[in-house]
Formats: C-alpha cells, sequence, structure tokens
C-alpha cells in the first residue's frame, strides 16, 4: 500500500495473548490488509484466535478488535460501501463479515453455509472486492456418512449488503482466494482448487460464467498472480510439485512453465523491476526465484536459511525495488529484488509450536506500507507478535544469526572454552597408548567386542 | 538487473547450488504424494542398509562392506532430506518421542532409524559405522589417499610430523578464510551450528597433530560431550546439524560446505578424525554394543602377535588381538586380515554383558 502522507510511523512489536488455545496445524496470524484512515494507515489482521484485530500504525495502538466464531485463515478485503471505508472477513465460521473500518461495527454478516449439526470445520478464503461484487472462495464439508459433502465454491455478493447472488462449485476440496482482472475490458474472475484445477470465469452476468478451466500438475496452496500486461493478462501460480507456471489469462493456455526444488507453499508476486516484469516466488527448496514474466527466463535465485513459506511483498523502497519474504529459518529477509542480494533480516521468533506443519499451513506473508523514508513492513509472525519495522531506518530487531560480530565471538567463546576443557579431559594414566593397551589385556586376557 | 556470478568464490557457489538444489531425487519423485510415503521409503532403505551387514557371507566381506556404504551414501545424499545424520538422528529421535500420541506418523519416522540402528547394534555389534555410516565412509575412503603416511607414522608411535602439523596449519587457515568470507557475505543459515563443531574439529587437529600420543586418548572422551551438546539442544529444541550435513541437506549451504570440507581435509591427517573425537552417535552406538550378541573373539592360542590386525585398524582399536570395545566400528578389517584365523566372529546368545 501506497501512502502519500509523508508520516512517521514508528517501530511496534504488537504482542497478543490469544484465549484460543493453538492448535498444531492453524494459522497464527493471516496476512495483513492495509487501508489509509483519516490519512493514518490501518492493518487488518487476524489469526487462530478468532479475531479481527485493527491496528492504528502510527499511534500504535489497537483501534478495535471483532471477534468471530471460528478462526480466521485470510486476510480481509478493504473498501467502500456508501462512502463509509468498510472491512470484508471470511472467517472460518462460514460467515461473511462486513465491518465499519473505523469502529469495527457490523454492517451486515452473511451467513454462507447454513448450519448442520453434522457439518465440519470450513476453510474460507481472502474476499475480493472486484467490479462492485463482493468473491469470496470456501470450503465446508459434512462429517455424516449419509451426506458426505466436501465442496468449494465461489460465493458472489452484493458488498452493500451481503445479498448472496450466486454460488458456483468450484472443488470437492479447499479452494484458493479469488483473482480479478479484465481482459478486453471483461471483468474475469480465477479461483484454484487445492487440487489443482485453475477455474476462470467471466463475472459480467450474474452468474460467473466458466470460460476455461488448466489443471495444475499437482496440489496449489497459493493463489494465482495476475500480471496485466497490454491487456493480455498473465496468470501465474505455483505447484506442490514444485512446478510455477504462467498461462495466458484469456486461453488458458500455458506460457511457460519452470521447476523449482520443492514445493511452491505460497502465491508468487509480479514486481516491474528495470522496466520489466519480474515473477517472485518462493520455494521450499530455500529459494526465491525472479524469473521474467514474459518467458520464464532466470534472472536470479537467492537460497534463504529455510524454507520459504511466504509470498513475496513487493515494494520500493529509495527509488529501488525490493522484496520481504518470510522464510523457516524464522527470519523475515529483505531482499534487493534487482539481484536478490540480502539486504538485511529480522529475527522473528520461533514458532509457537515447536512442529511446524510444513506444507499444510496456510502462512501469513508480509505487507508494506510504502511512504518513503518512512516506509515500515507489517508481518504477523508465528511467535504470536505482529512486527511493525521500519524499512531503510534503523530497527531494535535485528538478524540474529547474522551478524559479523556475534559471529566472531561466539567462535572466539568456542575456542575458549574447549582450550579451558583440555586440563579436565587429560589425566596421567592416559597419556601413554601403550599402558592402556598392556592394561586393558592384563585385565581382560580373552576379550572381544562386548 | 543481475549479469551473474562475477568471482571464483561465485562461479563456485552458483555451481554448488545448481547441482546440489535438486538431489534429493526420490524425495523430487514423490513430492506429489503425501509427505509419509517419502518417510517410509527412507525408512526402509536404512532398515534394509541395517540388516545387509547380518547376511553378506564371510567370503569377500571387505567388498561386500564397500558395496554397502556405497548404498549407504547413495541413500543418504539423494533419498533421507530430514536430517538422519549423526546429530540428526538423536535429535529426531527425541522429537520423534515427543510426538508419540499426537503425530503417529511423525513419531515412527523420527524414531524408527535410530531405534533400528541401536538394536542392530545390541544385537550385531555396532555396524552401523564401520559399514553403513556415510561420514565414517567418506573418511575412510579419502584416508586411503594417505593411508600409507599415516601408517607409518602409527608404527613409528605418531612421532611429531611437521607435515602433518602443516597440514593442521593450513586446515585453519582454510577455516577461517571461509568464515570471513561467510561474515562479509553474510551467507551462513540455521546449520550454523556445524561450524561450532567444525571449529572444535580444527583445533583437534592441530593438537593431535602436535602431539598425538598425548591427546588422542583423552580427546577421545569428547565424543561424550558432544553426545551431551547435542542431547541438551534436542531438550531445549536447538537446531544443531553436524558437519556433515551437506550430505543431507536439501539445498547448498556454504556452513555446510565448510564443516564438510573441514572432516574431509582432516581425516587425511588423522584417519576417522571425527568418529574418533567428536561423533556423538558413535557414543550412543559404542554403549548399544556393550551386550551385543555378535563379537569378535581373539583366540591367543593362535594368534603370533604378526601386528596385522593392529595396522589394518582405522582407529586404533585393536592391540595385539585384543579390541577395545567402545572404539571399535565393526568393520571386520582385522577379522579378515589375520593370517593365523585368530580373530573370529561369534554369535553368543549367553555372553555375559560388559
Amino acid at each position: 500500500m501506497q501512502s502519500n502522507h509523508p508520516i512517521e510511523i514508528p517501530e511496534w512489536h504488537y504482542e497478543w495473548k490469544a484465549k484460543q488455545r493453538y492448535k498444531p496445524g492453524q494459522t497464527v496470524w493471516a496476512s495483513p490488509a492495509l487501508a489509509m484512515l483519516d490519512g493514518r494507515p490501518i492493518a487488518f489482521l487476524g489469526g487462530y484466535d478468532q479475531t479481527l484485530h485493527a491496528l492504528d500504525l502510527v499511534n500504535t495502538r489497537i483501534l478495535w478488535r471483532r471477534m468471530t466464531n471460528a478462526e480466521i485463515v485470510a486476510p480481509p478485503a478493504v473498501g467502500y460501501i456508501r462512502g463509509r471505508l468498510a472491512v470484508f472477513l471470511a472467517s472460518n465460521d462460514r460467515t461473511l463479515y462486513a465491518l465499519d473500518a473505523q469502529t469495527g461495527t457490523t454492517l451486515w454478516t452473511r451467513e454462507l453455509e447454513p448450519a448442520r449439526p453434522t457439518l465440519g470445520e470450513a476453510e474460507m478464503t481472502a474476499p475480493l472486492l472486484f467490479e462492485e461484487r463482493l468473491y469470496v472462495g470456501g470450503f465446508v464439508y459434512d462429517r455424516s456418512i449419509a451426506r458426505n459433502e466436501q465442496r468449494g465454491w465461489l460465493y458472489v455478493l452484493h458488498p452493500e449488503d451481503g445479498t448472496l447472488r450466486a454460488r458456483v462449485e468450484v472443488s470437492r476440496g479447499y479452494v484458493s482466494e479469488p483473482i480479478g482482472f479484465r481482459i478486453h475490458g471483461t471483468p474475469h474472475v480465477a479461483i484454484c482448487a487445492r487440487k489443482g484445477l485453475l477455474q476462470c470465469f467471466t463475472v459480467e452476468t450474474a452468474t460467473p460464467q466458466l470460460r476455461w478451466t488448466y489443471q495444475m500438475p499437482h496440489e496449489v496452496m497459493g493463489a494465482p498472480a495476475v500480471w496485466d500486461q497490454d491487456d493480455k493478462p498473465v496468470l501465474v501460480l505455483g505447484s506442490k510439485f514444485g512446478n510455477l507456471i504462467a498461462l495466458d489469462a484469456a486461453t488458458g493456455r500455458e506460457r511457460w512453465k519452470r521447476m523449482a526444488g520443492n514445493w511452491f507453499d505460497n502465491s508468487a508476486c509480479i514486481g516491474v523491476v528495470e522496466g520489466e516484469p519480474v515473477v517472485f516466488a518462493g520455494s521450499h527448496d530455500y529459494n526465491v526465484y525472479a524469473l521474467r514474466a514474459a518467458d520464464g527466463h532466470l534472472i536470479w535465485r537467492r537460497a534463504l536459511g529455510g524454507e520459504i513459506y511466504s509470498a513475496p511483498a513487493f515494494f520500493h523502497l529509495e527509488g529501488r525495488p525490493h522484496l520481504l519474504i518470510a522464510a523457516l529459518d524464522n527470519h523475515l529477509h529483505l531482499l534487493d529484488a534487482r539481484t536478490g542480494r540480502i539486504v538485511t533480516s529480522y529475527y522473528t521468533g520461533r514458532p509457537i509450536w515447536d512442529k511446524i506443519n510444513k506444507g499444510e499451513n496456510r502462512w501469513g506473508s508480509p505487507a508494506v506500507v510504502e511512504a518513503g523514508s518512512y516506509s515500515v513492513l507489517i508481518h504477523g509472525a508465528f511467535n504470536n507478535t505482529v512486527y511493525v519495522l521500519p524499512l531503510g531506518r534503523p530497527a531494535t530487531l535485528q538478524a540474529r544469526a547474522r551478524s559479523f560480530r556475534g559471529l566472531w565471538l561466539s567462535l572466539g567463546a568456542v575456542a575458549l572454552l574447549f582450550f579451558s576443557a583440555l586440563p579436565l579431559l587429560y589425566s596421567p594414566q592416559n597419556r601413554n597408548p601403550s599402558n592402556n593397551r598392556d592394561s586393558h589385556a592384563s585385565s581382560r586376557p580373552y576379550s572381544g567386542i562386548p | 538487473m543481475n549479469t551473474g556470478p562475477s568471482s571464483a568464490f561465485d562461479r563456485l557457489e552458483t555451481f554448488l547450488s545448481d547441482a546440489t538444489g535438486n538431489i534429493k531425487i526420490v524425495e523430487r519423485a514423490l513430492l506429489g504424494m503425501e509427505g509419509s510415503y517419502v518417510e517410509l521409503l527412507t525408512i526402509l532403505a536404512l532398515g534394509l542398509l541395517a540388516i545387509l551387514p547380518i547376511l553378506f557371507p564371510p567370503r569377500h566381506r571387505q567388498r561386500w562392506r564397500m558395496f554397502n556404504q556405497i548404498l549407504g551414501v547413495i541413500v543418504f545424499i539423494f533419498v533421507v532430506f530430514t536430517c538422519l545424520g549423526v546429530f540428526g538422528m538423536i535429535r529426531n529421535f527425541h522429537r520423534g518421542l515427543t510426538e508419540i500420541g499426537r503425530e503417529n506418523i511423525v513419531a515412527l519416522y523420527y524414531c524408527s532409524v535410530p531405534a533400528v540402528i541401536l538394536t542392530t547394534s545390541m544385537l550385531f555389534g555396532p555396524a552401523f559405522c564401520g559399514w553403513i555410516c556415510p561420514t565414517g565412509a567418506l573418511q575412510e575412503w579419502i584416508g586411503t589417499l594417505t593411508a600409507r603416511w599415516n601408517l607409518r607414522r602409527k608404527e613409528q608411535g605418531w612421532p611429531f610430523s611437521r607435515l602433518a602439523f602443516a597440514g593442521a596449519l593450513v586446515l585453519m587457515a582454510v577455516f577461517i578464510l571461509w568464515m570471513i568470507r561467510l561474515s562479509v557475505t553474510r551467507l551462513f543459515f540455521i546449520e550454523d551450528a556445524s561450524i561450532y563443531w567444525s571449529e572444535v574439529l580444527v583445533l583437534i587437529t592441530l593438537l593431535v597433530t602436535w602431539n598425538t600420543a598425548r591427546w588422542d586418548r583423552p580427546l577421545r572422551r569428547l565424543r561424550w560431550v558432544s553426545f551431551g551438546l547435542v542431547t541438551a539442544a534436542s531438550f531445549l529444541s536447538l537446531r544443531v546439524t553436524s558437519p556433515v550435513h551437506l550430505g543431507f541437506a536439501k539445498v547448498y549451504d556454504p556452513a555446510s560446505l565448510l564443516s564438510t570440507g573441514m572432516v574431509i581435509l582432516a581425516a587425511l591427517l588423522i584417519p576417522h578424525v571425527w568418529c574418533r573425537y567428536l561423533c556423538p552417535w558413535r557414543a550412543a552406538i559404542a554403549w548399544a554394543g556393550r551386550c551385543s550378541v555378535r563379537t569378535i573373539v581373539h583366540d591367543p592360542s593362535r594368534c603370533v602377535s604378526c601386528g596385522a590386525c593392529d595396522r589394518v585398524c582405522g582407529v586404533e582399536s585393536v592391540h595385539n588381538g585384543h579390541i577395545e570395545p567402545a572404539e571399535c566400528h565393526f568393520c571386520m578389517k582385522c577379522v579378515d586380515r589375520c593370517p593365523q584365523n585368530a580373530l573370529t566372529v561369534v554369535d553368543d546368545w549367553n555372553r555375559p554383558c560388559g
């Protein structure tokens, strides 16, 4: 998000003690959604505590909190309803909430799937506000054997009152968040099933009309990234097989395909570097890939210290393109988008749960408020803290593992420990190995391997 | 835009990064399946490796052993991906125990490999070290380059050798230079802990090459210190990886490359240097093998004290036919080399422990 007002945003570590017990596999913090409210940037984000938090980044205070009835795994969408800034939130309680961004009061709610005693857990995606309609994906299943329904839906709602205008079954499983784009002026929405079926709909009419489908080689965890080039949009999507595939959004035909060493666990992002659109994606093979959007040519690749779980955030800092990306080495890395050089890394703490469910979680990704020299990043880390950190200015949260001085000091300490322990190891009895042999032989004349 | 690597170091790192980037071919082939299948395959492969030494016939035993070691290296490099190295086994064993009842497949995976190795060691001796361990195999193979030189030094009672000490100084110089590079490029990762183990390895190499007779035995106690540190780290959920993590890692990691390089270079100066002084798993296996059913038995009536068994042992665990249980890798070279057949492998289910 870009801020036109140069407001100083201070560093802030928002620690929130949730009342709910964290269960492995849950999203600790979902990605934040950002909006300007009365000239101040506000971050909206939820997590396993079932609560949406509105954080006033300038005054470092909570604007409001709104509790739902289930975990929140996806960021909300922000848009205007009758001139009022509203936050649209899909919670896993199968309900879509429209909240006043200023106060958090409910504008409307819509239960997308009526409650039944046998209804299992649901997983809702981030909503999309596009062409005066609200799109949201959701997976619901029924636990009863008789009604073993597992369905992934694309819901279309009216943003002003939440009226359900249409719903289309897109999968028998989880679905990714919908994305919107225009092809020759015609609005389209694409949504991908976790099982890999990418579907593109024209949304001119009340009910979305299927235009094309594309089956990805394997499961897909992220949403497609879209790049609109001369009204010929390109969709880029990674799979759990390690493929990164670019598709012509008009036809669904493959433009190029590249292979990484492991899963793509989240969405890719596309940014312009030196006049050229570049696809950035992080993989479970520890690498961040920068590929030319036109043909998939590898521009650079940078290995980080762990599996990369977040979607990259692309932004400009002092006129230079940068990337923010989080990895399972518990660091948030700031990279130069032109070369892949690591500018700095922030230690964002250890997970609140010791066993990371790699590849099965929906991870939160960082976001950036671009405000010139006052730019900040916002990242809900898996140690339960939301970090608001200044970019291009000193931050108290520094990289722990990458300090030059720390490395040499620790090496010196290890050497010191080693030499100080030597007298403890050395004793006159074992000074000469031949003495040992004799004693060993005499005490055990018929020795073998015990 | 980046125009590609510039320095020789960069080119080397790019090459290594490309070479190791997709090395886990079995995992890649099974990426589309659930993780459990990959893990199950790993368990099966390692289980097979653990059982093969029991099945191989005495004839051409050393060839079979090398075949098993090659198989072990292949499995560890191309199949295993969740760090089942000498440190990882201890760490993951603890982790697996904590997962029982919560995630049983993870518990099974993490516990089964160390459990299989410890159980086979209890029954059939510490064959993992001599027959499977890729780190041991790597040191043994690299050690053949300087085997004659080291044997001469050993027969002379390890006198001070300027060449060996110079080699240790070169080792230290390589370590410091690589560390400077790492601290400048700031490219060291979660495998950083391996740096400290390789630092200690460099210091040990210096000490031992300076005065082998004085320091060889006392420093072997460090294995237990190493074991204690790795165990403590696993209880504290700290990630500590072994210096030979490079072989098990999915990606190129400059810190692991340095550490693996240190082990290889040090093994040229001191045979099986890692196993002798720092391997924590060696300490655990020696403990497990105390009461093994399978033993090497020395018959003094046949022994002519020719010293063939002493010479052939890489870890100096044989002295005139007597074998030090805590040091033996159960490679059975001494058995195969003995001209009088004074050493024999015996399965004794009634053998008293100790």
